[in-house]
């Protein structure tokens, strides 16, 4: 029965100090490159009041807010998580209605994305991808028999996916609602949902996707824009061809911190979407591939705890921990994708790195839920009660 | 039992779906490393020259103008820098304290500020061409959206003295005239060009690399000598002033060079503010402008007649009665002497003398001597406009014709022609090349007439300034002068203008040894005073004196104030 757990870390440590530090890592770079991505156009910007700092400052009160809401919620048993699952997927689900409520929500360049909460704004997207996975690992687990049954296992389920994917694109977050869809498929999928109706679902989101793609021009012109950013770069390109140029400036070394010039004002939300774009330019190929390589590193390690936490036969710790391997590793991909225009621009951060409050607060809270499971791992293998 | 329904065994999560997600997402990293392999290692020529196409830009780097300077080289014409203020309005913030100083500084009304603000919004002038000094205080008041640009502004630090001399350049630092745009190639330099990357506000970030440097224009030195220009400039100004003239033009030749020493106008104007200037302030009369020099060609008469023989300065030339007529024309002249030589002939500027003497040679030989001194043909000196003045050929001259030229009519000439050729009776019978230049080598004539003639020729000349010439005011302390007045009549509408004249006088000192050829040209005097010896004289005296002092030339007369003879004993010429 255990004979797939491996003890990959020394088990005298009390939790995975290498995942720990991989996402401090990326943390910090993230912030030097935000920094280094905004100066130019913060210092330019009646908005920020002309401080070149403006961006830098906010993103290291968010990294340290982010640090403290993780330490607290290090502290919380995955039994804690599980029994509060409804209840936070419930609030999540309060505050995507709240934002689409006029005079309640905040709207920024055609969404309404944000709640303000007099000294910030706060985006229920980004907390909504860590109930989901709550929820979705918490609803497996409990219906785990009746996971072959359409009606009672999969229909619920669906049923309330379709609700929040509604809500996101009523403000619209369509990044928030392709990360949700795909975290709730995959807890399904990995939670042993009958292959067939697995297939027909998968089926039918890619024709749903569609449909809303082709229905909407919002959503055509970004998808247009990525075929082919050369034929309209000042128009539909625009923001695409700018963000290869960086690539391409950059080379294999990249051309020094601080030096990139598409940071200049010609790259758009250099310092939040296509912060990628700005590490490609001034740190290069080996600055790219490393922050890609610190991602599928994060991302294997949660699939590790997860799996390691099936084989302890802790299966809502499992589905949490694979919960967030998807979701980090989706949006990094989705993010990554687009920046190197792979993918049609879908207005999605880079994990842990992007400019962001609400992103970095729940991408911490996660990593602690992360290092919480792999916490209780080692103590059941310790022989220590969880 | 159903595999599927077996609450024990589906308590299981199903590993390899786990890895199934794993391989994927594993996979899709692989894929983003690879494209940035492709985007950054392989595809990036193709990128980087987007970019470029983007942000790269090509500069023009101006070059400045060569400076004019005199011969001792003292500026005349030099390229300050200046700034340009510029604003993108829709970036300008400034507080009402700032917005006055601003305005205060421009020196323009508050209200032009914020008119011109509000019609533009990327880009628009404030004030062009600032100084320096004041440029630093507008940028010390650090107003959001205001820059400034570097460019050129000429400056002519002797202002009207030489103004028609060095000309002006345009907007563009393109010469337009006078010696700017004669030597133009000269002055301009070749302006460079460097590459720099910009960002999207257009503010320079980087540079790229120098593609071509700036060559700056070379410097001129011109003959002009600037103390000498200053000084016959005022002295023609006075002069031009109390006879309450049209014009008036003035002209120093180096004898022994064909420098242009000095070389004056008026009226004249400010180059450094050309606000509402006018053609005649504009004209170079010396060098553009021809006139009927009338007596002052009698010398060439008479040159050509003792060069060929026909008479010594002492053979008698029947003037008596003080008329000639040829057919139905009569040439007078202005006193009735009797007969006199020929040296008297110029001395009293006798219009009946050079007739008849005139009217003893052959046409030919006339126009060959007028040709070879360099009238009717334009002087070779690239500046704009010069006059060749007309002689006609002598296959065409009527003897009437033959005689008025033999005295300065039927024949034109410009100030700077007649200058150059005095200088075959101070070189020795040489005529000297111009150049506005300074020449630095010594320059070969040509040998017009001989020295003999020449110093025939200067011994009579000498007659005509002392007392019982036609212009002792022309004398000089210390020194002995040569020259001869003319006083014509303007040609106006084919004929001649009853009461307008042309005074001249073109002389050369010290007559032992001459250095200095100097011509003076006076343009309808009209305070009661008209005569060659008594309008152009004057500006000869003043400003041969004075530029001999300043040349150190040793004196060879004795320094003994000099006598004019009394009003109304002055011998007038023949008009």
């Amino acid at each position: 029965m255990l004979n797939f757990i491996k003890a990959e870390r020394n088990s005298s440590a009390e939790f995975d100090e290498v995942l720990a530090w991989i996402a401090l890592i990326l943390m910090v770079l993230g912030m030097v490159m935000v920094y280094s991505a905004s100066i130019a156009t913060a210092e330019a910007s009646r908005f920020t009041g002309k401080q070149p700092t403006y961006f830098l400052v906010r993103q290291a009160l968010f990294l340290a807010t982010g640090l403290i809401a993780a330490l607290m919620a290090f502290q919380v048993p995955m039994r804690t998580w599980q029994s509060l699952s409804p209840w936070l997927f419930g609030c999540g689900i309060l505050a995507l209605v709240l934002v689409l409520i006029p005079h309640v929500g905040r709207e920024v360049n055609g969404a309404r994305r944000w709640l303000s909460l007099g000294v910030a704004n706060l985006q229920p997207s980004e907390f909504m991808k860590l109930a989901a996975v709550f929820y979705a690992a918490d609803y497996t687990a409990r219906k785990f028999a009746l996971m072959h049954s359409f009606k009672k296992g999969l229909l619920p389920m669906l049923t309330v996916m379709l609700l929040v994917g509604w809500l996101l694109l009523r403000e619209p977050d369509f990044g928030a609602f392709v990360v949700i869809a795909s975290i709730a498929m995959a807890i399904l999928f990995l939670g042993g949902m009958n292959g067939k109706w697995f297939a027909g679902l998968v089926a039918l989101s890619l024709v749903g996707f569609l449909a809303l793609i082709l229905s909407s021009p919002y959503r055509m012109q970004r998808i247009f824009g990525f075929m082919d950013p050369w034929s309209d770069p000042y128009g539909r390109g625009y923001q695409l061809s700018h963000a290869l140029i960086a690539f391409g400036r950059g080379e294999w070394l990249g051309v020094g911190l601080g030096a990139s010039v598409e940071k200049l004002f010609y790259l758009p939300e250099a310092h939040t979407d296509f912060l990628l774009a700005v590490i490609a330019e001034e740190l290069g190929l080996v600055g790219v591939v490393t922050v890609v390589a610190l991602f599928a590193w994060l991302v294997l390690r949660a699939f590790a705890i997860g799996r390691q936490a099936a084989a302890a036969e802790r299966y809502y710790a499992a589905l949490v921990a694979q919960g967030i391997a998807v979701w980090l590793g989706v949006q990094t991909l989705i993010n990554m994708g687009v920046n190197m225009g792979l993918l049609p621009t879908k207005g999605l951060t880079l994990p842990l790195m992007s400019f962001g409050g609400s992103g970095i607060l729940a991408n911490c809270v996660a990593l602690a839920v992360l290092l919480r499971i792999d916490y209780e791992n080692r103590a059941l293998m310790r022989g220590q009660p969880a | 039992m159903n595999y599927a329904a077996s609450p024990v065994l589906a308590l299981r999560l199903p590993l390899w779906r786990s890895r199934l997600l794993l391989v994927l997402v594993a996979g899709g990293f692989l894929v983003l490393a690879g494209r940035a392999v492709y985007l950054q290692g392989l595809n990036n020529d193709f990128l980087q020259q987007k970019g470029e196409s983007r942000y790269s830009r090509v500069l023009e780097i101006s070059a400045t103008r060569g400076k004019i300077t005199d011969r001792h080289g003292e500026a005349l014409a030099i390229s300050t820098p200046v700034k340009s203020v510029w604003a993108i309005p829709e970036e300008v913030q400034f507080s009402g304290q700032q917005r006055a100083k601003l305005a205060a500084l421009l020196e323009m009304p508050p209200r032009e500020i914020d008119k011109r603000l509000n019609d533009a919004t990327a880009f628009v002038y404030l004030k062009r061409q600032i100084a320096p000094e004041v440029a630093e205080r507008v940028s010390a008041l650090h107003i959001p959206g205001l820059f400034q640009n570097q460019e050129y502004r000429r400056y002519y630090p002797g202002g009207e003295v030489m103004a028609q001399m060095l000309g002006f350049t345009g907007a563009d630092d393109i010469g337009q005239d006078g010696i700017e745009l004669a030597f133009q190639s000269t002055l301009a330099g070749k302006s460079g060009s460097r590459r720099v990357i910009k960002d999207r506000m257009g503010h320079i970030v980087e540079d790229t690399e120098s593609i071509r440097e700036a060559q700056n224009g070379s410097n001129l030195t011109l003959a002009l000598d600037a103390k000498l220009q200053n000084l016959a400039f005022s002295q023609l100004k006075l002069v031009v002033d109390s006879n309450k003239a049209k014009a008036g033009a003035v002209v120093v030749l180096d004898a022994k060079s064909g420098e242009v020493l000095a070389l004056a106008n008026l009226p004249s104007y400010n180059p450094n503010n050309r606000s509402r200037l006018s053609g005649a302030q504009l004209r170079n009369r010396v060098i553009t402008d021809t006139f009927e020099p009338g007596s002052t060609l009698k010398p060439f008469t008479i040159s050509v007649a003792i060069e060929e023989g026909k008479v010594r300065p002492d053979s008698m030339i029947a003037t008596a009665g003080g008329t000639f007529s040829i057919g139905h024309a009569t040439i007078h002249d202005a006193h009735r002497f009797g007969d006199m030589t020929v040296a008297q002939v110029i001395q009293r500027s006798s219009n009946v003398g050079a007739a008849k003497i005139a009217l003893g040679l052959k046409p030919e030989d006339m126009w060959t001597m007028f040709d070879k001194v360099g009238f009717g043909t334009t002087p070779r000196l690239g500046f704009p406009g010069a006059a060749s003045g007309r002689l006609r050929p002598y296959k065409s001259w009527r003897p009437i014709e033959q005689a008025t030229m033999a005295y300065g009519h039927g024949i034109s000439v410009s100030l700077l022609q007649l200058a150059r050729a005095y200088t075959i009776f101070a070189d020795d019978g040489e005529l000297m090349p111009l150049s506005l230049l300074r020449v630095d080598a010594p320059l070969v004539g040509r040998q017009v007439i001989s020295a003999a003639t020449a110093h025939k020729m200067r011994d009579m000349l000498e007659l005509a300034v002392q007392p019982g010439g036609t212009a002792p005011q022309a004398r000089v302390v210390g020194y002995r002068v040569a020259g001869k007045t003319g006083t014509a009549h303007k040609e106006e509408n084919g004929g001649y203008a009853k009461n307008k004249y042309v005074a001249s006088f073109v002389g050369l000192a010290p007559a032992s040894n001459p250095r200095l050829v100097i011509a003076v040209m006076i343009d309808e005097p009209s305070a009661g005073q008209y005569y060659g010896g008594t309008v152009a004289a004057p500006v000869f005296s003043a400003v041969m004196g004075g530029a001999l002092r300043m040349l150190g030339v040793p004196p060879d007369a004795p320094l003994e104030p000099l006598e004019l003879p009394p009003a109304g004993a002055q011998i007038k010429e023949g008009v």
